[in-house]
């Protein structure tokens, strides 16, 4: 907590505030407003919150693919003016070429992206055979995203967002697509990937939307909680769970406590939500 | 071991029966031609099956045939060629340009309504009765198909993924490279089958057309031009029918030849 207050923060967003017209009515609708969110080097973060709550939209805020019609978003206290390859973005459908195979899936923005990279062939071909091996990619690296799993599509999107080398990780619902267990599986790994046992400094940085509590407190620093109508954080809750943190670590009552806490803060609306539908 | 002998020749059977059931009736029709043909009398005009082999076998003979098929094929791969760069770069900019689209799509589209036949007059006007006239006719029939199969195929690639690329840090016109045009790859090569099919039609009609005007001797060539020679001047039915199939056949193999090379071009798609 003492490195997190001495380092400026990462991420700074600023009484943002996304609107639209919609499209049928020309009515002007709230996305989200008044967000002010600040996140240290290092920190993993995850944004929770029902349906509609605008979390996707905070998200393609921060990676510079909306703008905030509102407010001010600074990433490394410079604002944020369009997507750039220091911010990497996983989608929640991975966002695969499918005409390519998973290694040059993973090396795409290592060829083709922030032009000037000093990134011999060879180098590149290294640095993608790295990351490869750390998602446990090796043996299927040559196969078309269509004939890899979900869970191993997963790691091909992840492999290509830490291969291009962000500093700031945003991931959107990464892992909503898989199966339950795959889904444990991956979280523990996705920490482990992250940093969590280097030191806060090394970490990177990490925004995580899901839609999953338990999901959020299992991996996140913080957890934002969001609410609808308008979009807007209602709250923001310190997850003061010991890192590394293991499966076991479920069974622990502090996790209960903490999942029912924002249960409760998300349950109101949700209940609400199912019952317009 | 019995039953897996018994299921591979029900499947080879099957696999016949469909062959035989295919070839069945063109195999009566032409029977049928043929015994119509043998009740006329011998010095008619009148085609029939055993004359159009002969006709078949001395055209090829002479090298008559193959000389006017290549140089049909030739007309029909170089205007496709011409289409295929026109059609899929404009395709591309129109396809993801919303301007450059509202600007050009009223001129693509009162075009494209004029059938390629309707053309030629100028194009006689303009490029003479040689291969220029109707190669310029082959160019306008493919380019069509081509540039509107283009645009479909840029409209369908997913935003996700340009989207991602952005993120990456790639240049807008890598973008294009890289993300846009294999995205747009199904569309292009349904456009390039298609292209192909009408440039073939057309460049059969314009050459006959272009007989029409220059007459045998004409130095327009192809095999259009053969077909109106038989036609005007020898009445030689037997060379037509030849023709025809001729045509026909060779459609079917560039339509194959584009089947094979979806499957080595799109390998992600099987």
């Amino acid at each position: 907590m003492m490195t997190q207050e001495t380092l400026a923060p990462k991420l700074r967003l600023r009484e943002v505030g996304r609107q639209f017209v919609a499209p049928g009515t020309g009515q002007l609708a709230t996305a989200v407003t008044g967000v002010n969110l600040e996140v240290a080097t290092g920190e993993f973060v995850c944004v929770c919150g029902p349906s509609g709550c605008g979390k996707s939209t905070v998200l393609n805020l921060i990676a510079g693919l909306d703008v905030p019609s509102a407010g001010t978003i600074e990433a490394n206290g410079k604002p944020i003016t369009g997507p750039g390859a220091d911010r990497g973005v996983m989608f929640q459908d991975y966002a695969l070429m499918p005409w390519m195979s998973a290694f040059d899936n993973i090396g795409f923005g290592l060829r083709h992206g922030t032009p000037g990279k000093p990134f011999t062939p060879e180098q590149r071909e290294a640095r993608i055979r790295q990351f490869v091996d750390l998602v446990g990619l090796k043996g299927s690296e040559k196969k078309y995203p269509h004939q890899l799993s979900g869970g191993m599509r997963q790691r091909v999107a992840l492999a290509r967002l830490l291969a291009n080398g962000p500093d700031i990780l945003l991931m959107d619902e990464p892992l909503g697509a898989l199966d339950a267990q795959t889904r444990l599986i991956l979280q523990v790994e996705l920490l482990q990937i992250w940093g969590e046992t280097a030191p806060v400094g090394e970490r990177k940085t990490a925004v995580f939307i899901t839609h999953d509590i338990d999901e959020a407190v299992f991996l996140g620093d913080r957890v934002v909680v969001m609410s609808t109508l308008p979009g807007r954080v209602k709250a923001i809750i310190p997850i003061d769970l010991p890192r590394p943190r293991t499966e076991m670590i479920r069974a622990d009552a502090s996790f209960s406590i903490l999942v029912e806490q924002i249960w409760s803060l998300i349950r109101d609306e949700a209940y609400r939500a199912i019952h317009e539908k | 071991m019995t039953t897996t002998t018994g299921s591979t020749a029900s499947a080879n059977g099957s696999r016949w029966n469909a062959v035989l059931y295919a070839t069945l009736l063109p195999a009566i029709l032409v029977l049928a031609w043929q015994a119509w043909a043998m009740t006329l009398p011998a010095d008619t005009r009148a085609p029939s099956p055993a004359r159009a082999v002969a006709a078949f076998v001395n055209l090829v003979a002479s090298g008559e045939l193959i000389l006017a098929t290549a140089q049909s094929l030739g007309r029909v791969l170089a205007g496709f060629a011409f289409a295929l760069l026109a059609g899929v770069g404009l395709g591309v900019l129109m396809g993801s340009s919303r301007r450059i689209r509202d600007n050009l799509d009223p001129i693509v589209e009162s075009f494209r309504p004029i059938a390629p036949m309707a053309i030629l007059p100028i194009a006689i006007l303009w490029f003479g009765t040689g291969t220029a006239a109707s190669l310029s006719i082959v160019t306008y029939a493919a380019f069509f198909p081509m540039l509107l199969n283009t645009i479909h195929g840029v409209s369908r690639v997913d935003r996700k993924l340009v989207l991602a690329a952005m993120t990456m840090g790639v240049p807008r016109l890598r973008i294009l490279t890289k993300v846009v045009v294999p995205g747009a790859l199904p569309g292009v090569l349904l456009g390039s089958r298609l292209a192909m099919g009408v440039a073939w039609t057309a460049i059969i009609a314009a050459e006959l057309a272009v007989g029409a005007k220059t007459g045998a001797g004409g130095t327009s060539g192809g095999i259009g031009q053969m077909m109106f020679v038989f036609f005007a001047y020898s009445i030689d039915l037997n060379g037509i029918v030849v023709c025809m199939i001729v045509v026909g056949v060779v459609a079917l193999l560039i339509d194959r030849l584009f089947r094979v090379a979806e499957y080595w071009l799109m390998p992600w798609r099987q």
